[in-house]
């Protein structure tokens, strides 16, 4: 047991309930928790939506990706950066603009369809779910190389599942979108803290980032393989690109085929606009603009925090085949100077340059990017249960204090299925299958959202003639292709055509754009397209925000801003 | 001339910007022509931000099909250029692009829309 470690993570633990109970909803308003009152700053929101995307998928998931395929697994760090971008161009200032509570909020009353708000209901709930359960896969895994051992007569992984869910429903629960948001600032600003700190440890141990790639280059990239009597060994990967060839780290082909690493791009950008928590974050944003301006934000944030990952997933292999010679507790852990798991990567990290302190900080990181992603999916789907179904379908004549606990409600029931799912699966046994599994999951999520949701969401904010009836058909068509899709790429391997199975956006999103604007031609436009129009693209509501951001201004300091 | 939608029909201020009667705090509203120029404006420059974007991403997988300097070769240090991009470049390039498509889409809303004579009809001579 790591005693310096539990202590810091019980700590932790302490510190995020209390930030929830100093900062929860005063009144029981559904506009405070789960909007926190559309006041929330420019560069807090930034920090908050960092928090809420880099799960564990980013925080260990990324390295582990590099670690165990090179560049093939810098495409996910990719990926989820440029994943922004479409968000800046096509969907954050319109959709806060139009100021809803949520995606299916949203498109209801968009397209002026109770329909379409259940579809979507629907979706952005398997979505969370997808998303939900690799968080909780990665506090297992953190949880299991950390303390070692369960309790309550669990094992030392669904212990780790059942703590962090516990306590981030708590957090969700007590403190909704107003202390969720500040935890979240707080749990990014900590996962950056302990990147930069990995970094100039390993550069201060003598860690040469090009000719740290030039010398994996030189040899045969291998991993370890298990076989069905449980040994381990190393196994060549082969070159998806070239043929038979043995890969390296620096080349593509690792993972990959030249389909693959397109499809893998193109589910990770078209994904990151449908993902419900994310997006249901710019409508805390005071304004279209300053919601613009978050995601610029982000961007910059996400760009830093990527290319970290990317450097220390490599710093990771370069480094552990020489400490594992040096330390014996990497003996259990490694098959020849190789991880067995490559999300343990970060963790050995610390471990090697701070001892036990070290792995606590880092181990801390891991369950915090995983609990601010757990909040934020949360909370999203306490949006949608709570008032997407309960509010307007099933008690429309609710009160404020009865919606805010059927969001709580919600918030407790999605959060037992997802740990109940996560516990029913044991990582090790998918290790083999697949590069990372905690990235490889969020994948999943990502396909998913950016099949069903992502190319509804753009046309229905960026073309006119969308109707209702064509973004239900959209949202199933995408939906069901990419669930289909999954289901034959489990099935028929990841190798030549069937890589495009496993990441399916790059087929699924143009058929569900496709069927959206077919079945928009045979159908009508909502009633009153003009005034939905302008409340979606005009920037009345801004400037009525900024002047009386002004006037506030002027009252407290008794000057106006021209003034000198 | 297409009239100005009055605003409460302009739709634009949050149900928490108005009184508890119903009426809406403010003096601002949007032309619907004025708004459809600017959506028009800023939707050709943001597919235009995104071609270039696709464009430049893809490239970086691409280039490795047809060049073979673009994997094997070195550039900094032992690292090739697809490495160089897929680890620093497209993260700089990003960011640049984020900063461009932002400021464009500020500056024409600023310019098209909410135009500083409605903000004070009295200094057009407008009757109060």
């Amino acid at each position: 047991m790591i005693t310096a470690s539990i202590i810091g993570l019980a700590a932790l633990l302490l510190v995020v309930l209390g930030i929830a109970l100093v900062l929860q909803p005063r009144g029981a308003s559904t506009l405070d928790f789960y909007l926190a009152g559309r006041r929330v700053g420019v560069v807090t929101n930034a920090c908050a939506i960092c928090g809420d995307y880099f799960s564990a998928a980013s925080f260990l998931g990324v390295a582990a990706a590099v670690y165990v395929s090179g560049l093939d697994g810098v495409w996910y760090a990719t990926g989820f950066a440029a994943g922004f971008i479409p968000v800046l161009l096509f969907v954050a200032a319109p959709l806060r603009r139009f100021g809803e509570f949520s995606i299916p909020d949203f498109l209801g009353r968009r397209l002026t369809s109770d329909r379409v708000r259940l579809t979507a209901v629907c979706v952005v709930q398997l979505i969370i779910l997808s998303y939900l359960v690799p968080q909780a896969v990665g506090s297992g895994i953190t949880w299991e190389l950390l303390v070692g051992h369960g309790m309550a007569g669990l094992s030392p992984y669904a212990t780790g599942v059942a703590v962090s869910t516990a306590a981030i429903t708590a957090l969700v629960a007590l403190g909704g979108m107003r202390g969720t948001t500040w935890t979240q600032a707080v749990q990014f600003l900590v996962l950056l803290c302990a990147f930069i700190w990995l970094t100039v440890a390993a550069i201060g141990s003598g860690f040469h980032y090009p000719e740290a790639v030039d010398r994996l280059n030189e040899q045969p990239l291998t991993n370890p393989t298990a076989t069905e009597e449980g040994q381990w060994h190393l196994e060549t990967e082969r070159d998806r690109i070239d043929g038979e060839d043995p890969a390296t780290f620096g080349e593509p082909g690792a993972r990959y085929g030249s389909l693959g690493q397109f499809a893998l791009i193109i589910t990770l950008i078209m994904g990151t606009a449908g993902l419900p928590h994310i997006m249901n974050r710019y409508f805390t944003s005071p304004t279209g603009l300053a919601a613009r301006m978050t995601t610029v934000w982000v961007l910059g944030l996400a760009s830093l925090f990527y290319a970290l990952a990317v450097l220390l997933g490599t710093a990771a292999r370069s480094l552990i085949p020489d400490a594992a010679a040096e330390h014996a507790w990497m003996e259990e852990l490694t098959v020849g100077g190789v991880l067995k798991v490559p999300e343990h990567a970060l963790l050995v990290l610390g471990r090697v340059y701070g001892g036990e302190i070290g792995l606590g900080f880092i181990a801390s990181g891991a369950l915090i990017a995983v609990m601010s992603t757990i909040a934020g999916l949360l909370l999203a789907s306490a949006a949608s249960w709570g008032h997407d179904v309960y509010e307007r379908h099933i008690n429309p004549h609710a009160s404020q204090r009865q919606a805010v606990w059927a969001g709580r409600g919600a918030v407790v029931l999605v959060a037992v299925l997802s740990a109940a799912v996560a516990v029913g699966l044991r990582p090790d046994s998918l290790t083999a299958l697949l590069p990372s599994i905690v990235a490889t999951m969020v994948t999943w999520a990502f396909a998913l959202a950016g099949s069903a949701l992502t190319p509804v969401f753009i046309l229905t904010i960026w073309w006119r003639r969308t109707t209702a009836p064509a973004a239900i058909a959209g949202m199933i068509t995408g939906a069901v292709t990419a669930i289909t899709m999954f289901a034959l790429g489990t099935v028929y391997g990841d190798a030549g055509l069937s890589e495009m199975l496993l990441t399916p956006t790059i087929v699924a999103a143009p058929l569900s754009a496709v069927v959206t604007v077919v079945v928009s031609r045979f159908t009508t436009t909502p009633a009153e397209l003009d005034r939905l129009w302008l409340k979606l693209h005009g920037t009345a509501a801004d400037r009525h925000t900024l002047r009386l951001a002004r006037l506030t201004i002027t009252g407290v300091t008794g000057r106006s801003k021209e003034e000198p | 001339m297409v009239p100005a939608v009055p605003p409460s029909d302009a739709g634009s201020p949050p149900p928490e910007d108005r009184d508890p009667a119903g009426f809406e705090l403010t003096d601002e509203y949007d032309m619907p022509a004025e708004v459809d120029a600017t959506f028009r404006t800023l939707r050709r420059a943001a597919f235009g931000y995104f071609a270039l974007f696709v464009v430049v991403v893809a490239a970086v997988p691409g280039l490795t099909l047809a060049l073979d300097w673009w994997s094997q070769g070195r550039l900094v240090g032992g690292m090739s250029p697809s490495f160089v991009m897929a680890a620093f470049g497209l993260y700089v390039f990003f960011f640049v692009l984020a900063v461009a498509a932002a400021t464009l889409a500020n500056a024409v809303e600023d310019r098209m829309l909410g135009g500083p004579e409605r903000d004070h009809p009295e200094q057009r001579g407008d009757a109060p």
